[in-house]
């Protein structure tokens, strides 16, 4: 029986956290919102802006260093905020689902898929077989085709977006009241993220579940969610439906994080990155052929993962490569870098190749400086600089990319997620090269980030005269920056040529899918 | 299951050339150290001929490789040669020898495992109180004291203040088996005290770990409790991660049981050892290392074998973590 009314009610929750040195920091200001029963709530902004700690919050689920200063949370009309630690826990399994960001080891890795789903349903009612019941149907339910296999598997043998679904599915059995989704699908990729949206959004209109969403992609939400609520250093800023918040903004803080999300390229002031007339050919492949090898026991074999790759990459230009999770993009990009031994083929480079990567955390040496990083790129290239030399040459990089001397000195943890990418575009221009490869430099950023990075990007293009390629999910900033693109389906290039032109007009079923999920604004 | 017995036979392929190897360099660190076996069974008083005439009559005189092999040979049948010092073949010295030090080291072992896992589970769900602080200062502390020095603290404790354990007493397995794990108790966990405080130092910092894991807040937000999540989540994954900590104290509480069981007076491998060394008495100290050396090799293989059971990322040839 489904709770009628405003499920969840949040009147003047304050938050604080506290610092390393033990002073409290008020996270989240005065927050009054609502859920209504049965309807998806977006809740969309910055990294930093309190969205987690919103969720958090909501399923008790806050650090020891989070307090709740005042305020209540009212579920199904019982004030949370007065509850055990324990009531709480009771709850969450019952009627408070949430899942997160990343859910690539939100599984425990010892256990089948089975065995980490049969959790939800034992401590609640014993039946083994009519438990594995419901387990294969609720796998079918979120999509997979096969569930007695998936079951058996360990998660480990899964994808990103399988994760996410089983993770899902997880959610689904405790048949919750309340459905908390900590941007669910930031880490997936287009089509998948589209298939998981669809999947919340068949869960609410069949199960009756509420859906808080939660998202820095205003955009990707317009279609999906009843109502959406802005959210900018822990206060609220905007709070309507989705239709008059796409609409007419009111806060000038929506209309900015709507037009980044929107990645408009005039007003983001960029344009596509295009060869001139004659240029040399930088980057080239020619039956290129690689994968990964395994051990299966001490039996190594090698799995194929692109097939026979052909492409040239002229002087100046901006490519896109572009391709649904899985189809050999990062295989293809690790083999052009020579991290990854081609089976067959050859790569051409004209001059040096350097490489932006997707997670700027774990790309960066957590124990050193910015300086040291920049050292170390200007060792790996060849070149050397006198001490003198060096200072103001290290400047002028960081100048380039948008830091400034103060960042030379600063740690990875020391500078935010946009900071640090720029850190690392900043470590391939101290190499000076002919082109960078970028493979999915914006997917682990918010939208604002998100927005100063491409436009760094495409003016390193189009300024400086360095070659891109530029790998990513996302259309909107391919067709922004790239004049042409590669479409990669299964390992293989399947369609190539100028990106407006595929774009309007494509042959390949890969980018009919890839165009299809971004009708549905993810 | 095809592939399981194929790497199963690997597995003891390796094993085999690993027991080569190390058989091997205990041949020839033993051939190339100063000093001479026969001059040493003969006594300083003999003439070079006799010498000379002994080392014919042991082979001694015969190539390296001609003698590694023979020696090799007579090794794979068990035949260690005979003792020069107690005159009896070196394979029966160990055997009587053998059940005083493994015994010990099972013993330690269980106390590790028993005392550590629950210790860690204990702490690591508050970090930083009182309790935590104190059992982290206690290991320290322990971790810090040479096993032979804690022997002697605990002999003086269990022996001379609450008379509950007579020191030195030992009876061998064959004659009374409960007495024989009873005189076996304090030397092994006079080994076991320190490698508790290390095991317990390592698993309690992976529990902590874990415990703010992705899949421990999945499991969180699954509604169990925080003991089923112990119990469920953390304890099997430390677990993974333990097992070579595990194995490599193994090793060291064999090399500890050499030391205690001279403070303990207990007939063990250790004093066989150490009494082989000091009267260069070659074939026996061989037989030993040798003996040492494939348990410590059986261990690791059993550390490899018991890891790829629980984890199924290291079946599939994938690292852990």
């Amino acid at each position: 029986m489904k709770y009628k009314g405003h499920i969840l009610e949040v009147n003047n929750l304050c938050l604080s956290l506290c610092n390393s040195d033990g002073t409290p920091v008020r996270i989240l200001n005065d927050l009054t919102f609502n859920v209504r029963s049965g309807e998806i709530l977006g809740l969309i902004g910055d990294s930093g802006s309190g969205k987690t700690m919103t969720a958090l919050a909501i399923s008790g689920l806050l650090s020891e260093f989070a307090k709740i200063d005042s305020g209540d949370i009212i579920f199904e009309g019982e004030d949370l905020v007065k509850k055990s630690a324990k009531e709480r826990r009771m709850l969450l399994g019952e009627k408070i689902g949430i899942i997160f960001q990343d859910p690539s080891s939100a599984l425990d890795p010892l256990q089948t898929v089975e065995s980490n789903l049969s959790e939800i349903i034992s401590i609640r009612d014993g039946d083994k077989e009519e438990g594995h019941k419901r387990i294969i149907n609720m796998l079918k339910t979120v999509g997979f085709e096969d569930p007695e296999q998936i079951a058996k598997r360990y998660p480990h043998r899964l994808s990103g977006g399988q994760r996410q679904r089983v993770l899902i599915a997880g959610a689904a059995l405790m048949n919750p009241s309340l459905l908390i989704a900590d941007e669910p699908t930031s880490s997936l990729d287009t089509v998948t993220s589209m298939s998981i949206m669809q999947l919340l959004h068949e869960m609410c209109q069949e199960m009756g579940i509420s859906i808080l969403f939660i998202s820095h992609n205003l955009n990707a939400v317009r279609n999906f969610c009843d109502r959406v609520m802005v959210m900018k250093e822990g206060t609220i800023v905007d709070y309507d439906t989705s239709w008059d918040i796409m609409g007419q903004p009111k806060s000038a803080f929506t209309a900015e994080l709507l037009m980044k999300s929107r990645l408009d390229p005039d007003k983001l002031g960029i344009s596509q990155g295009r060869s001139q007339e004659g240029a040399p050919s930088v980057l080239s492949a020619e039956g290129l052929s690689a994968g990964y090898r395994y051990a299966d026991f001490r039996n190594k074999k090698t799995n194929a993962v692109i097939h026979d790759i052909n492409f040239e990459i002229l002087e100046g230009d901006c490519v896109g490569l572009i391709g649904s999770s899985g189809c050999g993009k990062t295989t293809l990009v690790k083999t052009i870098l020579g991290l990854n031994n081609p089976t067959s083929g050859t790569v051409h480079k004209n001059g040096r190749v350097a490489a932006v990567f997707q997670d700027p955390v774990s790309s960066l040496n957590p124990a050193h400086t910015v300086r040291w990083h920049l050292k170390e790129a200007l060792k790996a290239s060849g070149r050397t600089l006198s001490k003198t030399e060096q200072e103001p040459y290290f400047l002028k990089i960081l100048e380039d990319v948008g830091l400034s001397a103060k960042h030379l000195t600063r740690f990875p943890h020391q500078m935010s997620g946009g900071q640090r990418q720029k850190a690392a575009i900043a470590m391939c221009l101290v190499q000076e090269p002919s082109v960078i490869i970028a493979d999915e430099p914006f997917s682990a950023l918010d939208a604002s980030s998100q927005a100063s990075i491409i436009k760094l990007l495409s003016d390193i293009n189009t300024k400086k005269g360095t070659t891109m390629l530029i790998v990513s999910h996302n259309l909107r900033v391919i067709r922004a920056m790239c004049s042409k693109v590669l479409v990669m389906d299964k390992g293989k290039i399947v369609e190539s040529g100028d990106t407006d032109k595929i774009l309007e007009n494509p042959s390949a079923e890969a980018t009919h899918k890839l165009l299809k999920a971004r009708m549905y604004g993810v | 299951m095809g592939s399981t017995v194929r790497s199963a036979l690997i597995k003891i392929c390796e094993f085999l050339l690993t027991a080569l190897l190390v058989s091997f360099f205990t041949f020839v660190v033993f051939s190339i150290i100063p000093g001479d076996t026969a001059r040493v069974m003969l006594g300083p008083n003999a003439s070079e001929e006799q010498v000379q005439a002994l080392r014919e009559e042991l082979g001694l005189d015969a190539p390296l490789a001609t003698r590694y092999i023979s020696w090799l040979g007579d090794a794979a049948k068990g035949d260690f040669g005979k003792s020069i010092s107690f005159g009896q073949p070196v394979g029966e010295l160990i055997a009587s020898r053998l059940p005083v030090t493994l015994g010990m080291s099972l013993i330690a072992l269980i106390f590790v495992l028993v005392i550590s896992f629950p210790m860690a589970a204990f702490c690591s769900r508050n970090p930083g109180d009182l309790t935590d602080k104190t059992l982290s200062t206690a290991g320290h502390i322990l971790f810090a004291i040479p096993p032979f020095a804690l022997s002697m603290m605990l002999i003086l404790l269990f022996s001379k203040c609450f008379h509950i354990f007579a020191a030195g007493r030992y009876t061998a397995p064959s004659a009374n088996f409960g007495a024989y794990l009873v005189s076996l108790l304090l030397p092994s966990f006079c080994i076991a005290l320190p490698k508790i405080a290390m095991t317990f130092k390592f698993l309690r910092a992976s529990m902590i770990e874990y415990s703010r894991g992705d899949f421990v807040r999945t499991a969180k937000s699954h509604g169990l409790s925080d003991l089923r999540i112990m119990l469920r989540h953390i304890i099997p994954n430390s677990a993974v991660s333990s097992v070579t900590v595990i194995s490599l104290v193994l090793s060291d509480i064999l090399g500890g049981s050499l030391i205690v069981e001279q403070v303990f007076n207990l007939p063990g491998l250790g004093r066989l050892l150490l009494s082989a060394i000091s009267r260069r008495d070659f074939p026996l100290l061989s037989g030993i290392v040798f003996y040492l050396a494939m348990i410590t090799v059986l261990l690791y293989f059993l550390s490899d074998v018991i890891s790829a059971m629980i984890d199924p990322r290291i079946r599939d040839g994938r690292a852990s973590t």
